[in-house]
């Protein structure tokens, strides 16, 4: 299979690049969207948690701020413990362990480091990498339970603190991925899985989740 | 006129007329339109947030073999393989081998259309391998044996009574036409699929070129699981899709997402770059990206259609198309409909079987007015009206009306005595009566209408009465 691979590889490589040679003619003379600067593009986001409320509620988050990560903890326990008891999948990381005294009631607690989510896991509860108010949304990366673990289960918890919140997509995406990261998976998550293939009516819980809840520590 | 372009008058024919098709497609429009201008307010600018899509894909397209290279070595450093296919065929090989060497009997896909630019799934059926399509609406149109009718919507044409039909018809133990039920009972058939495949097929909306990842945009999350829970992940995926940053989907995303479907952005914007690494805990095996030419690097050669390249197929200008609302996106018969697949299918399957389509066009404009990267669509449909005609053969009818177009434009004199020999030949005609017929050089319009009278003295015998002359 080697071969064939370098064969296709230097010939589109010979074909861009001969192709190149020649620019580009265009018909519009306004081809200078580099000029175009950034900051035109979306208003700046004011208040990040003003925002971030109101984007969360556009896009059918349930959003919860705490005043600490116990208080996050707790909060999270008494919405498992509406839930009937079945499996839950955590990530497994220090303050989870800690916290997981509550949230295991009555329930199994599978680890992320113990493989992924069974099928019938009932919940997903995860940290995230960043917190986003411009989308509304939350950046996981592979580190938050391994990859694709939140989409399993009908329920994602997560747990996240202020100082995660950026104002700005373009500045998650900056700081989501530093030189030193070798994640093979990130997703920025903006509500919770849904479709309209159906005549355009909205269903949720499609593939993924029915209900995404972030709870959010101001402390 | 060849047969291709016969069957698609045809279908046109018939599409335009059927009124439950233009009932549910108006429906599907209305949605759409209200969702985009609701997400075009989100930007500040909207026209400055185009231009810098439009600056970011050309500087993108113009070094193309510069990104592809980054973006290959960023891959391989995380352990996943790159091949770099030719023509479809080679592509279909690659995964079919892939296939055979893990063994592989059930697939997950999620939306590529570059796989049905390549016939990917019947090449895989073909060898026994079961492929679910994941996303929902691809997954209706394969249980009907349907291609997508739509890049975005694949099953935008059907009614839930319709889509109610087929599962009662297919999945079993489903009579329900409750959109919430048909979406769970789609989702229990393909989680058992999910869980039993070994291979995931993914396409890809972006390659981000600077960290060699793969961005795969979906509502679903279907995407999600296709990239983690099967042992092998495959890509296939344009050479095109290229963007230079990471930083630059700050952007990309919300205008995808809002030209696709409205939204403001999409709700699982994931990013692969590789097989499951050291530490991680969940993930494939093997992660393999196909790079496809197929024909791009011809349309990167036409200096005047390059830019062609820059689209991000989200179907903005179907949706904007009056021509492909009256007809439909399965009368084109084609991988890509609606103004980018006029433009784009003769470059990739031949000018000559696919000039029909440069006509299937009122040259309105709402295509370009639409596109989220500036692409110039209706431009670019005259420019394969004029290489057909150069290069295509055309009726010898058609040619000598131009030739006596072009001697009768060339002087006052011989343009007045064309038009008086018109008059003649035309009166005479309907003297005859064969108004309408195929003699009649106006037969496609006086076929269903009257003929306007026929002045007795033409404009300019008529200026020069009453002006002398002058």
């Amino acid at each position: 299979m080697a071969a064939v691979e370098n064969s296709g590889r230097a010939a589109i490589l010979t074909r861009i690049r001969t192709a190149l040679k020649t620019p580009a003619k265009t018909h519009d003379a306004h081809g200078n969207g580099a000029a175009a600067a950034r900051v035109d593009i979306f208003a700046p986001v004011g208040d990040p948690l003003e925002r971030f409320r109101r984007e969360c509620a556009g896009n059918k988050t349930e959003l919860i701020v705490t005043p600490s990560f116990d208080a996050s903890v707790a909060a999270a326990s008494a919405i498992l413990a509406e839930m009937h008891a079945g499996e839950i999948f955590v990530q497994d990381a220090p303050r989870l362990r800690g916290a997981a005294v509550q949230f295991g009631a009555g329930r199994s607690v599978r680890w992320s480091c113990d493989g992924g989510p069974l099928e019938a896991t009932d919940v997903c509860v995860t940290l995230a990498e960043l917190v986003v108010a411009q989308t509304g949304s939350v950046l996981i990366s592979s580190d938050c339970g391994g990859r694709g673990a939140t989409v399993v289960a009908p329920v994602h918890i997560v747990l996240a603190e202020m100082e995660q919140l950026v104002p700005e997509l373009e500045t998650a995406l900056a700081q989501a991925y530093g030189p030193a990261s070798r994640n093979s998976y990130l997703s920025l998550i903006t509500g919770s899985s849904r479709t309209a293939d159906i005549e355009k009516i909205l269903v949720m819980g499609a593939h993924g989740p029915k209900r995404l809840i972030v709870i959010l520590a101001e402390g | 006129m060849t047969t291709t372009a016969q069957e698609f008058l045809r279908r046109a024919a018939e599409k335009s007329a059927d009124i439950v098709h233009r009932q549910i497609i108006r429906k599907n429009m209305d949605t759409y339109e209200e969702a985009v201008a609701q997400s075009r307010g989100r930007f500040q600018n909207w026209q400055s947030a185009r231009e810098r899509c439009q600056a970011i894909k050309r500087d993108a397209v113009e070094h193309l073999d510069h990104y592809l290279e980054r973006f290959e070595a960023a891959v391989q450093a995380r352990g996943g393989k790159v091949f770099w296919a030719e023509t479809g065929e080679q592509a279909r090989q690659y995964v079919l081998d892939l296939a055979a060497k893990h063994n592989v009997r059930t697939i997950t896909k999620s939306k590529s259309m570059v796989a049905e630019e390549i016939h990917l799934t019947p090449a895989l059926e073909e060898k026994g391998i079961a492929v679910f399509e994941t996303d929902l609406g691809e997954f209706i149109v394969q249980l009907r044996n349907e291609p997508p009718y739509h890049i975005v919507t694949p099953a935008m044409h059907l009614t839930r009574a319709q889509i109610a039909e087929l599962f009662k018809e297919k999945l079993g133990g489903i009579d329900t036409d409750d959109p919430v039920e048909l979406v769970a009972a789609a989702r229990v058939a393909l989680r058992r699929a999910f869980f039993s495949a070994e291979m995931g097929i993914t396409g890809a909306n972006f390659l981000v070129a600077d960290l060699g990842l793969v961005a795969i945009t979906t509502n679903e999350g279907n995407a999600d699981l296709g990239v983690t829970l099967p042992k092998i992940h495959v890509v296939i995926t344009g050479i095109e899709k290229i963007i230079p940053r990471l930083q630059d989907l700050a952007l990309f995303w919300p205008m995808l997402a809002g030209s696709g479907t409205g939204q403001p952005i999409t709700v699982y914007n994931t990013l692969v770059g590789g097989p499951r690494g050291a530490g991680e805990c969940a993930g494939p095996e093997e992660f393999h990206v196909i790079l496809l030419d197929n024909g791009r690097t011809d349309l990167l050669a036409d200096p005047e259609q390059r830019e062609v390249l820059h689209c991000i197929r989200c179907g903005a200008c179907l949706n904007a198309c009056p021509v492909y609302r009256n007809i439909g996106g399965h009368t084109y018969n084609t991988t890509y409909s609606g103004p980018i697949g006029s433009v784009l299918t003769p470059h990739l399957r031949g000018l000559n079987q696919f000039q029909h389509l440069s006509y299937a066009s009122s040259l309105c404009g709402a295509c370009a007015e639409v596109c989220p990267v500036k692409i110039d669509l209706h431009h670019h449909l005259l420019e394969n009206r004029r290489n057909a005609v150069n290069s295509a053969d055309r009726p010898v009818s058609e040619r000598f009306a131009f030739k006596m177009w072009k001697w009768a434009m060339g002087g006052a004199g011989r343009f007045a005595f064309a038009g008086a020999a018109g008059k003649l030949a035309l009166r005479t005609l309907y003297a005859l009566g064969m108004q309408g017929t195929a003699l009649d050089p106006l037969g496609a319009w006086t076929k269903f209408r009257a003929a306007p009278p026929l002045p007795g003295k033409s404009f300019r015998a008529q200026w020069k009465e009453q002006n002398g002359g002058r």
